[in-house]
């Protein structure tokens, strides 16, 4: 029973091992949905691709590096400024879209000559800019073009310029984690270790697998900052390309999202021998946990009971004033993977608010054990969901909100129910003790607004009386 | 298993990162390495802390042992045999979810 075939999956009977409701007693050993594998034909899955994966994820947050893509335009304009990333230098990286704008005759002749040209023309129109990423896409992956070879070519007539190649197409993978692995695993292998970083802390870390959502990053670090602990680098939320040239450095690698970078943690463990130490940046109880963690491995515990204590009294009131109004709102989160595990007990515990549903585009079974370990009995958990079993299951749950993407949040507002955008965020940071009263405003205002039920009233109907 | 292995296992899987490691061999040493310190913190001991591994697993550790000590308040009571036994008994059962009877297909894929 606990695995769940749903009415709308008569016809796709697969669907039964991505679908579990927990039951009391249970756990992973015994129950365990299928993930990572290949969506099956016929289901609308809401799913995106190992390119973007690697580049709208993570390479697309440096803020000092041009994003060449090698493809129709297309893959550049999707996966441009879609996602809320800023930096400290203006916005670099949100300002621009690369693209070499491969066409019919390059698929048939071959890109390489259009590939070089466009390096040279994006280095001298941005002279200030000595940083790149090259991605490779469907079409010129299919049609064997060598980028690497074309960047080494580059950087031998370049001195000054250093580019990284990420051979990770859209067909790579079963989903955008593909692109996530292949970007850490070569980022890893091809450039950390090349830069030395100038040290001015005993303390020194690599924050890992925050991308400066909404200004995230800027949060964190204005912590570390307090703690006298020095980022290495934050891979990779407001950092520049050599910074994370330099990851080899810190004395200890603190990841949040385990998903799109545990990956690096784990090289730089087994190469460099740094520790990894996993934390919940997310969440109001969690960030207090992690910080004290951190402050334990380093030994400067008070420092950080100094913060902590600072921190709770500026924001503790303001959280408890939407938890006392939040109590027992339902919610679903549907997004990619790792915020499945990282919310349902933070919201739980710091605001009373409980999951009934979740949804994970490209998270592993690794992700899976986390959130059925954590989550709550009788909640559903969905591995690559599809739009009618989404409709499905919010009959069956009732949800009072919905964090997840613009995509599927426009199908929920046609159900009249609130949805926050569960990867950009509506009105973040998200992160840390102010970022969780963040997510707690835009969640109360979301399940206060009186919009949804009057979007349901039949207005035509009134005018004709 | 005894009611307080199963009231301390059930409290780790719901609060512990480190088990959930991406392969095998990353769970098994966090498991040790955790819960080894976690024992010693218990008894009131002081760990070694020679290496940054070491470092990294008392960070996990003592703050599991400060939220242990508050949730289960017979942890006081125990005695150092009992305490180890405890220990043993959480350490096999976690190894059991998490790595020998785990469904995860990529425990023991050999790159990360």
């Amino acid at each position: 029973m606990p695995m769940k075939l749903l009415e709308c999956d008569t016809v796709i009977p697969e669907r039964e091992r991505h679908i579990y409701v927990k039951e009391a007693g249970e756990d992973t050993t015994q129950y365990l949905p299928v993930s990572n594998a290949a969506t099956i034909p016929g289901t609308l899955s809401e799913r995106g691709c190992s390119f973007c994966g690697a580049k709208l994820v993570i390479g697309g947050v440096l803020k000092d590096t041009i994003q060449m893509i090698h493809g129709p335009f297309g893959c550049s304009y999707d996966t441009w400024h879609t996602k809320r990333y800023p930096s400290d230098n203006d916005n670099f990286q949100l300002k621009y879209a690369w693209s070499t704008n491969v066409r019919e005759k390059n698929v048939v002749f071959g890109a390489e000559k259009l590939l070089k040209k466009s390096i040279e023309e994006a280095f001298d129109a941005m002279p200030e800019i000595k940083r790149m990423y090259i991605y490779t896409t469907c079409s010129t992956a299919l049609i064997g073009d060598d980028p690497k070879a074309v960047a080494k070519k580059v950087m031998a007539e370049r001195p000054d310029v250093d580019i990284f190649v990420v051979e990770c197409p859209g067909f790579a993978g079963v989903s955008q984690s593909k692109g996530h692995h292949v970007l850490n695993m070569g980022w890893i292998h091809d450039k950390v270790g090349q830069v030395e970083p100038e040290i001015w802390s005993e303390y020194t870390i690599n924050f890992i697998g925050d991308y400066n959502i909404q200004g995230d990053t800027f949060v964190l670090k204005d912590y570390f900052d307090r703690l006298g602990i020095q980022v290495i680098a934050h891979f990779t939320g407001n950092a520049t390309y050599d910074e994370c040239r330099s990851m080899h450095r810190a004395k200890l690698s603190v990841v949040n999202c385990a998903r799109s970078a545990g990956y690096i943690a784990n090289e730089l463990k087994k190469i460099y021998g740094i520790p990894r130490l996993d934390i919940d940046s997310w969440g109001f109880s969690y960030m207090a946990e992690g910080l004290r963690k951190v402050g334990d491995f380093f030994g400067i515990q008070d420092k950080v009971e100094a913060l902590i204590e600072e921190e709770y009294a500026k924001w503790k009131p303001k959280l408890d004033w939407y938890k006392e109004r939040l109590q027992g709102t339902k919610m679903a989160i549907w997004t990619g993977g790792p915020r499945l595990w990282h919310w349902t007990r933070a919201v739980e515990d710091d605001l009373g608010v409980y999951v009934v549903a979740m949804s994970s585009k490209f998270g592993h079974q690794e992700d899976f054990e986390k959130v059925i370990a954590r989550g709550r009995e009788g909640t559903v958990y969905i591995d690559d969901g599809n739009e009618l079993e989404f409709f499905e299951v919010i009959e069956m749950v009732k949800p009072d909100v919905i964090f997840t993407g613009p995509r599927v949040g426009e199908l929920v507002k046609k159900l009249h129910i609130p949805y926050i955008n569960g990867h950009a965020y509506h009105n973040g940071p998200y992160m840390g003790f102010e970022g969780f009263v963040n997510l707690a405003r835009d969640m109360y205002n979301a399940v206060r607004s009186p919009l949804w039920k009057l979007a349901g009233e039949n207005i035509q109907k009134e005018e004709a009386l | 298993m005894t009611t307080q292995t199963k009231e301390l296992v059930n409290f780790i899987q719901e609060r512990c990162l480190w088990q959930f490691y991406s392969r095998a061999w990353d769970r098994e040493e966090n498991i040790n390495g955790v819960l080894g310190q976690l024992g010693e913190l218990l008894s009131n001991q002081t760990p070694k802390l020679e290496t940054p591994m070491d470092r990294c697993h008392f960070a996990n550790a003592n703050h599991l042992a400060r939220e242990v000590r508050s949730a289960f308040p017979w942890l006081e009571e125990m005695s150092p045999d009992s305490l180890t036994k405890l220990i043993g008994g959480v350490m096999a059962k976690l190894e059991e979810i998490t790595i020998t009877k785990s469904k995860n297909g990529e425990l023991h894929t050999q790159a990360y």
